[in-house]
């Protein structure tokens, strides 16, 4: 589970750059504006353009382009299955057909054209998720939510659950290795005793850590009330630059999406 | 279980949404309510819901395919037994945020579908099993194999359902695509390991059960620590 630690420290989030500066009302605006469109869209030329245009942003923040594509692998295998799926019950015109254990598999061509919309609709989509992800810290993210009006009990618990999952994660980790070097997974009636006992374990010391932070919290004045110190900045010259540039990007992007053009 | 960003259609985005957020919006109005009431509850939630996310991220190797491959367990049968099936909702829609950002499971645009499958199916379906197990007299252990196992299956019912939808206006045969897409999730990696996560949920509550059943009192999972339970 060591990737997992990693992809949760916000490694390229972290980062000075000009993605990472950008204040995240706009980055959450743009994003949500253009997941919109991303669904809404009748063509694949626009998803595909979200694609292009994230991956270059994200390619010029200096991300590895495997990361890109290991985050990309498992809703594009979902994505295939779809237009396997599309392919087997949409439309009428067999585009090609087999047998397969002795069930007739039939390939049509209207399900095959609209399950490769939808992949593109899944890159698109998938791509934009990435370069939020990509630029934005768990914190900027809380912030953001909070402008959007989001109940603080929504924040503070995502804080919560956010800036534990590290320390699980190494708990976790620790008591892994101490069962596989003790033969704690030698079969696989071992390894499933010692996932019951890791996550009892995990359960444990999570209600244990929780009396501990309450107390911890209540020392310092804490009676159940709102625990969040979020600070918003107004809005510079930039932001309005930024917000005007998606109020024009939006209706164009909208229209390019209805032109029936691959 | 996942449906990734982009697979809905509009129509069925905001249907998801607002099937949800009903749901959502009573477990954010008991975690706000308790609170208040206790002040421990919000690290405790908090807390519980990082273990059962991490306890989700385990890596368990599918048998099908000798180990070669790993899938990992919902988890929310285990959130809905510990914390109820409406926090547990609740829970699940943030643990599903963080996956959709950051690790690309799931999605913005699908995340009222996952959370009407993986967080109301898995969660009400596995608290309502563990119930009923309780009420049946069942020992510890099998009260959370029910939950785990029922809460999975319902999950992947769930998904199959979503995804059965897109082919109904298309002139594709609806109930043959679910239980086509449900048959397919069973046979590969996921009708394993549903049976799996009940065994581990059920050892999780016997190993919380030996080592400290108070956890398992004040969380009213249990009535009284003074009798002992059958494990």
């Amino acid at each position: 589970m060591g990737f997992l630690h990693h992809t949760f420290s916000e490694v390229y989030a972290r980062r000075n750059n000009w993605l990472t500066r950008v204040d995240i009302r706009v980055k959450l605006l743009y994003i949500i504006s253009l997941l919109s469109i991303n669904v809404l869209a009748k063509n694949i030329s626009v998803p595909l353009f979200f694609l292009f245009t994230s991956f270059v942003l994200i390619l010029s923040i200096k991300v590895p382009f495997p990361v890109m594509i290991r985050n990309l692998l498992l809703p594009m295998s979902l994505a295939i299955f779809i237009l396997l799926m599309k392919g087997l019950h949409e439309g009428e015109r067999v585009w090609m057909s087999f047998s397969f254990i002795g069930y007739k598999v039939a390939l049509k061509e209207e399900g095959l054209w609209s399950g490769i919309h939808i992949c593109s609709k899944v890159l698109g989509g998938v791509s934009l998720v990435m370069l939020l992800s990509f630029t934005t810290t768990i914190r900027q993210l809380c912030t953001g939510l909070k402008w959007f009006r989001i109940p603080n009990t929504v924040i503070e618990l995502l804080s919560f659950m956010y800036r534990y999952i590290f320390l699980f994660l190494d708990e976790v980790a620790t008591i892994w290795i101490a069962q596989k070097s003790r033969l704690g997974h030698a079969s696989w009636k071992k390894m499933i005793q010692s996932f019951g006992i890791l996550g009892g374990m995990l359960i444990i010391r999570a209600f244990e850590r929780s009396e501990r932070t309450c107390e911890a919290m209540q020392v310092r004045g804490y009676k159940g009330d709102g625990i969040l110190m979020l600070n918003l900045s107004p809005w510079r010259k930039r932001e309005y630059f930024f917000t005007t540039g998606i109020l024009l990007l939006v209706p164009l992007l909208v229209y390019a999406g209805t032109i029936p053009v691959w | 279980m996942h449906i990734t960003e982009g697979i809905l259609p509009p129509q069925w985005v905001f249907t998801w949404f607002a099937v949800s957020t009903p749901f959502v919006g009573v477990g954010i109005y008991q975690v706000k309510r308790k609170k208040k009431t206790v002040p421990g509850y919000l690290p405790l939630a908090g807390m519980l819901g990082a273990a059962v996310f991490v306890f989700s991220c385990f890596p368990i190797p599918v048998i099908a395919l000798n180990g070669m491959a790993t899938s990992h367990p919902c988890g929310t049968g285990m959130s809905a037994v510990l914390l109820g099936p409406f926090v547990s909702v609740f829970i699940a829609a943030i643990a599903l945020l963080i996956q959709a950002l950051f690790l690309a499971h799931g999605g913005l645009t699908t995340l009222g579908g996952n959370v009407f499958s993986m967080g109301i199916l898995g969660s009400f379906s596995g608290y309502f099993a563990f119930k009923t197990a309780q009420r049946c007299g069942l020992s510890l252990f099998w009260c959370g194999f029910l939950a785990g196992v029922i809460s999975d299956l319902f999950t992947y019912f769930g998904t199959s359902l979503e995804l059965g939808l897109l082919v109904i206006h298309k002139g594709g045969s609806f109930f043959r695509a679910v239980a086509e897409i449900f048959g397919m999730f069973m046979m590969t990696s996921q009708g394993v390991l549903c049976i799996v996560e009940g065994i581990v949920v059920g050892f999780v509550l016997v190993f919380i059960y030996k080592r400290r059943p108070g956890i398992l009192l004040s969380l009213g999972i249990i009535k009284d620590d003074t009798k002992p339970i059958q494990i």
